[in-house]
């Protein structure tokens, strides 16, 4: 089985269905994009991953099912940076990245080590409370609190939502580091179809909550269902 | 004047640990526990019943009396709270039900006159010309050891942060691998603990009757809605502003006013800045 393997997910808020039987896998190592426009699905698609929306069908992360929850998905080594961050915003950058070793707690060294390798600006801003920081910093502490959950597997929707160029060549640059550096496997979702296929191997085209097309950046590179879920109808 | 500072400085401290509990629940939990007052009075009859009654160590007391606060807290986010969960008014209705309940009980347990509580510490002593009693003394010391301790637990542990991360945001909270209804019950076992113990000394200060649970649930709104809900510093300087105008009006203008100024700045304050003085929507 896939390290992550999802089958016939169907999310529902309340009476109204957000996802049609999405399947999707993702192993060991890879990184994958799921690209869909505004709407399609993708944040429900990653909060039911964690356990946040009310779902059937099934989950499994590294062979087992998935359905403590959005802790015990933390603790089964998911980390997951939202769309809008959901930081602590009269918090400390420290200690939102402190928050994010709640369950981690022997390896607040080195994963604070790490954070602060991959974006040395947080380490300047340390004491800064996030409300008061830019778009970009936020991403990376959103990112850095996530990593200090010690994940094997990081999810991340949107990473250059909002985004200049210049930091989102250093956000894809980070996530790459990532998975060569620290072995993570990485799931991202994008409505920047140009920017998921110079980072991911493998994408996902949804649209209207449901998988329209997958395969690898080669075979879908000039797939017109790809065009379409990008531009809409 | 000197007399006016101390008087103030140790009514305050004891503002301060009557509201800091009430701050907490409504920052953490979203839920304005209009119950509150009726920790403090489980608290004050616990120790009465603890101390005085079975002759229990003072301190042996307090601690009893705490324990009971907090199952009294669990018990009512257990059983109340989670049942009605997000419905605040319903939550709200319910609180307030329950500390009449709690009142009830308490007379058919005690009786409904009021009963003296003996000082925790006897004894008087002069500093710098004013007479303080050890209990009053002992109150305000244990409050700010209190308050001092819960600031650096919620600043520089784990479960403090958790606390702090859950009064901001939850869903953030949650993808940190916290649980929020851990941290709720938490919350309430503590919010529980210290009225209890805020109790036990608001009881000597004053006396034990059935209805004493209403006073302190003023100064605790007072408290919040003056000072805005999510700071404990906050709290602190707004219990000293409240304790230092109730101080005055007793000694210069006439006791009978005593609760007066701080309704007026209840009022003030609601208009002038409705998020409080020092509001922000989460602890910190
Ligand atoms: N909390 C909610 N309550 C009700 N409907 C919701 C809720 N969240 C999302 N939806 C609906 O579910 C569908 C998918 O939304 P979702 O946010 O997952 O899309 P998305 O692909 O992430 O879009 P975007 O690119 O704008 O972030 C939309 O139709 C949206 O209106
Ligand atoms: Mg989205």
């Amino acid at each position: 089985m896939a390290f992550l393997s999802i089958e016939n997910l169907n999310a529902f808020y309340g009476k109204a269905q957000a996802l049609h039987d999405v399947s999707l896998s993702c192993e060991k190592g890879e990184i994958i994009a799921v690209i869909g426009a505004n709407g399609a699905g993708k944040s429900t698609l990653l909060d039911s991953i964690m356990g946040l929306t009310k779902t059937t069908g099934t989950i499994s992360f590294d062979g087992t099912p998935l359905n403590g929850g959005p802790a015990a998905a933390v603790e089964r080594g998911i980390g997951y940076g939202p769309e809008r961050f959901n930081l602590f915003p009269y918090m400390s950058v420290y200690d939102n990245l402190m928050v994010g070793a709640f369950t981690a707690r022997n390896d607040i060294e080195k994963n604070l080590a790490a954070v602060f390798r991959l974006f040395p600006r947080l380490e300047e801003r340390q004491a800064q409370e996030t409300s008061t920081q830019s778009g970009g910093e936020r991403q990376m502490v959103s990112l850095g609190r996530a990593l200090m959950t010690s994940p094997r597997l990081l999810i991340v929707d949107e990473p250059t939502i909002g985004l200049a160029p210049k930091v989102c060549t250093e956000i894809a640059a980070a996530l790459r580091r990532l998975r060569d550096d620290m072995g993570l496997t990485i799931l991202i979702t994008e409505q920047n179809a140009n920017f998921a296929m110079t980072l991911a191997e493998r994408l996902y085209v949804l649209e209207a909550g449901a998988v329209r097309a997958t395969g690898t950046v080669d075979e879908l590179r000039d797939d017109p269902r790809l065009l379409e879920a990008y531009f809409g109808h | 004047m000197l007399q006016i500072i101390i008087q103030g400085l140790l009514l305050s401290g004891l503002y301060a640990l009557i509201a800091v509990g009430f701050t907490l629940i409504f920052s953490v939990g979203r839920v304005l526990n209009l119950a509150y007052g009726a920790y403090l009075m489980i608290g004050g009859y616990a120790f009465f019943f603890f101390s005085q009654q079975l002759g229990l160590p003072i301190l042996l007391g307090v601690i009893l009396a705490g324990v009971l606060g907090c199952l009294a807290g669990l018990l009512k986010y257990r059983l109340l709270v989670i049942p009605l969960k997000g419905d605040h008014v319903a939550i709200e209705i319910s609180t307030l039900i329950l500390a009449v309940v709690i009142q009830a009980g308490i007379v058919l347990l005690f009786g409904d006159s009021p009963k003296v509580l003996l000082p925790i510490v006897p004894g008087v002593t002069q500093i710098a010309g004013a007479s303080v009693t050890f209990n009053i003394l002992t109150a305000t010391l244990v409050s700010w050891a209190i308050l001092i301790s819960l600031y650096l637990f919620i600043k520089k542990t784990h479960l403090g942060r958790a606390m702090q991360a859950v009064s901001m945001d939850k869903k953030g909270a949650a993808i940190s691998g916290v649980n929020p209804d851990h941290i709720n019950m938490l919350t309430w076992g503590i919010s529980g603990t210290l009225g209890a113990v805020a109790g036990v000394f608001f009881a000597s200060y004053t006396q034990l009757s059935p209805s004493m649970w209403v006073a302190p649930l003023i100064i605790a709104v007072a408290v919040v809605i003056v000072g805005g809900i999510g700071s404990i510093i906050g709290t602190l300087i707004v219990a000293h502003i409240i304790g230092f105008m109730e101080v005055i009006a007793v000694a210069e203008i006439a006791p009978e006013l005593r609760g007066v100024f701080t309704m007026l700045l209840i009022i003030a304050v609601l208009i002038i800045r409705p998020q409080g003085l020092f509001g922000r929507e989460e602890i910190q």
